[in-house]
């Protein structure tokens, strides 16, 4: 067992936290709730320019070629930053699209805008998109779509609810894809929320080390510094879980369901209490509208409700772990 | 990143196995499971056959293996529902000290011995008046003309003192110094005359842990381990080998999650549909909760196979783990239905039940929470110190100061 990441993927975090850092940050998540034309940091273009976007699509159409785990190392950087349009979108379309290169060309390129409609759910980064994947019944369809944004609470998401148009049946019989397809986009939703939560602890210790009360360091009182280690130890078990769930992806798909539920369930825990964390610690100026905190928070409260929340994602992992445990023990027989 | 065992890893795991399942019937027999004798009989034989003291040096009679050997061993031991070496306390704190601080006469005289259970060994730290803060330990030693030394006072929450051979001792050598710089460790021998081990009765019920006095114990300079007034660092590489017993590599603390899978599923369906759902809910956050710890206990154990030290975010193991074993416990006792408020079920069962009246002494042993929680934020976090009232001082003034 080596539980650990690799020299090229801790390269692969450096050059994606160098990209996101110098082309995205939380100022444009405030600006975007003032002005409702902005769109989000990278964006598009830029996003798609990078390559990050298109790491999982096959070399074949134009994409890197790599791993959903090094999808999620980079997922993890765009998190720290509030970035949009989500990695989450791109890895869910990449899975639908197997097999269709042309289709995955146009994802890798960025020539086209894809959002990814769940029935009765409101579409991650459908501002901006043109073209919109759907089930229907077991039927993959490409459509148009028209959408109506909702008014946001973290507009960086870009989530709208979509009416689709003209729609193309593209694959038939994907209900199983369909369903990988959600569980990759959790695994890469989990790692953006790791980045943002992560983040959010740094800023909260960097307060309580630098603002005094009482003629001390306010993270010199327990009070403050157990809040601040539970959001820590919380994140921690988020990062072992996501790169569980994305080495699942990639290498043990029978693991794939436990893990990207869990993976999931923590992701909404950890970044709420992160989120809330910052806001107590910095009293007042906490819970501004200048500072980024509320930023943080935003996207903890709308990213637990993207596919399926936390209860349902908690409820899921029961049923598999119960399910589990009361199948007759497969245990293999010792050898020798 | 790769799960799988390597195959030489998973050679030693088939090994392992062999091993264990040609013994079985020795090594999980319920009949003896808490006989002393027997217990001492199954930590030889295993470490007879090289699956004691892996990660120990070669010198040290261990096996010069790696973390990641003994962690496969561990995980086959607790598939066969073996119930634990009885020197645990020697095997993950006395003998580490012992290695790195004892002379070569003393790695000789008990080191291999300690591994076979020949000895079983306890660590003599909190006192009555200082638990969290174990520097404030007010158990006297005092050098006689000889250069032998004097041991008078009291420890306690000593787990298997009252079993034990031999112990690690922290004492009081200088008062008049600031109270980290005034400590001195000894090996005691338990035998001696005026060493008292007195069994405390737990809330659970057992008595695996005890009051210890000294009075005039005598213990010749020898047995001493480290520098005089370097007591302190020796505690520290006690309580880092402690870290990683308790929890930190992905160990589970309590019954376990998969012993608790099995208790409820056997049960939920019994329940009415709204009783499930609110039992799938509750079960699903300690679950996940469980594999987090779990994980992040062998990210931390594939840190160590490459050279790494247990630093003190291994602490976040046992803080978590403590948190996930009392939320499992706690709903795999409701699922006992009318029987929950009893202390055992008709049956004669009383895992859970066990299991619920002995965690709240896993989240204060081995580091309160609260403690754990400041070493994570001052050391992990780098978040500043409390204050402390006794900084500055000597170990003398503060006792006047606090008038004790």
């Amino acid at each position: 067992m080596d539980f650990d990441l690799s020299a090229e993927q801790r390269d692969l975090a450096a050059a994606a936290a160098d990209f996101f850092s110098s082309s995205a940050s939380p100022a444009r998540s405030r600006a975007m709730l003032d002005d409702r034309t902005l769109a989000p940091e990278p964006g598009h273009a830029a996003l798609a320019g990078s390559g990050f976007a298109a790491i999982t699509v096959p070399e074949s159409a134009g994409g890197g070629g790599g791993s959903v785990l090094d999808l999620a190392v980079v997922a993890e950087q765009a998190g720290r930053v509030l970035a949009g349009p989500s990695l989450v979108t791109a890895a869910r379309v990449a899975v639908l699209l197997a097999g269709d290169d042309a289709g995955l060309a146009e994802l890798a390129s960025g020539e086209r805008r894809f959002a990814v409609v769940d029935d009765g759910a409101a579409t991650l980064d459908a501002v901006g998109a043109d073209t919109f994947l759907a089930l229907a019944g077991d039927r993959l369809v490409r459509a148009e779509g028209v959408v109506t944004p909702g008014d946001p609470i973290d507009a960086t998401r870009g989530l709208g609810m979509v009416a689709l148009g003209e729609q193309r049946v593209i694959a038939e019989d994907v209900a199983l894809r369909w369903r990988h397809a959600e569980r990759v986009a959790r695994v890469v939703l989990a790692a953006e929320d790791l980045g943002t939560a992560g983040r959010a602890v740094e800023i909260g210790v960097a307060y309580a080390q630098q603002r005094h009360a009482f003629g001390r360091a306010i993270g010199s009182y327990q009070a403050v510094k157990h809040a601040l280690v539970d959001a820590y130890v919380e994140v921690e078990q988020l990062r072992s879980l996501v790169w569980w769930a994305a080495w699942a992806a990639d290498e043990a798909p029978e693991e794939l369901p436990l893990a990207s539920a869990a993976a999931k369930a923590q992701a909404a825990t950890a970044l709420e209490r992160a989120a809330e964390t910052l806001i107590q610690v910095h009293g007042g100026i906490g819970f501004t509208w200048e500072h980024d905190a509320h930023l943080y928070w935003r996207r903890a409260k709308v990213d637990r409700f993207l596919l399926g929340d936390d209860v349902a994602a908690y409820d899921e992992v029961a049923r598999l772990a119960l399910d589990a445990a009361s199948a007759p023990a497969r245990e293999a027989v010792p050898q020798g | 990143m790769d799960f799988d065992d390597t195959p030489d890893e998973a050679a030693w795991r088939q090994q392992v196995r062999r091993f264990l399942e040609e013994h079985r019937s020795t090594l999980v027999d319920p009949a003896t499971r808490h006989d002393v004798a027997a217990a001492r009989a199954r930590q030889a034989l295993l470490y007879d056959h090289g699956y004691v003291g892996v990660t120990w040096p070669e010198a040290a009679g261990g096996r010069g293996g790696t973390p990641m050997q003994q962690a496969i061993v561990d995980q086959e031991l607790a598939r066969i529902g073996f119930p634990g070496l009885i020197n645990l306390i020697g095997i993950g704190m006395c003998g580490p000290t012992v290695i790195v601080h004892g002379s070569e006469e003393q790695k000789e005289r008990y080191l291999r011995r300690l591994l076979r259970a020949e000895d079983i060994w306890c660590q003599l730290f909190s006192e009555p008046a200082s638990g969290s803060d174990l520097a404030a330990l007010r158990t006297k030693a005092v050098q006689q003309e000889d250069g032998s030394w004097r041991i008078s006072g009291q420890k306690v929450w000593t787990t298997l003192a009252h079993l034990a051979d031999y112990g690690i001792l922290l004492t009081r050598t200088d008062p008049d110094v600031a109270k980290h710089r005034g400590l001195t460790m000894f090996v005691v021998d338990m035998k001696a005359p005026g060493v008292t081990a007195r069994p405390l009765r737990q809330m659970s019920g057992g008595a695996e842990f005890n009051e210890v006095f000294f009075d005039d114990v005598v213990i010749p300079d020898s047995e001493r381990l480290g520098e005089v007034g370097q007591g302190w660092q020796v505690a520290l590489t006690t309580l880092m080998s402690e870290r990683l017993s308790l929890g930190g590599g992905g160990t589970e603390i309590g019954a376990g999650v998969d012993a608790a899978a099995a208790h409820l599923a056997a049960r939920l369906g019994a329940q009415s549909a709204d009783r499930q759902a609110l039992v799938r809910q509750s079960f699903g956050r300690a679950y996940v909760s469980s594999l987090g710890t779990r994980y992040t206990g062998y990210r931390l154990l594939s840190a160590l196979s490459k050279g790494a030290l247990p630093g003190p975010e291994a602490s976040a193991g046992k803080l978590a783990g403590t948190v996930a074993a009392r939320q499992l416990s706690d709903l795999a006792v409701r699922a006992l239905g009318p029987e929950a408020v009893f202390a055992s079920t008709a049956d004669g069962e009383n895992l859970w039940q066990q299991s619920q009246a002995g965690l709240p002494g896993m989240a204060i042993a081995g580091g309160t929470n609260e403690v754990l929680r400041n070493v994570i934020g001052e050391r992990v976090l780098g978040l500043p110190a409390e204050p402390r009232a006794d900084k500055g001082v000597t170990f003398r003034e503060s006792l006047a100061q606090s008038g004790s």
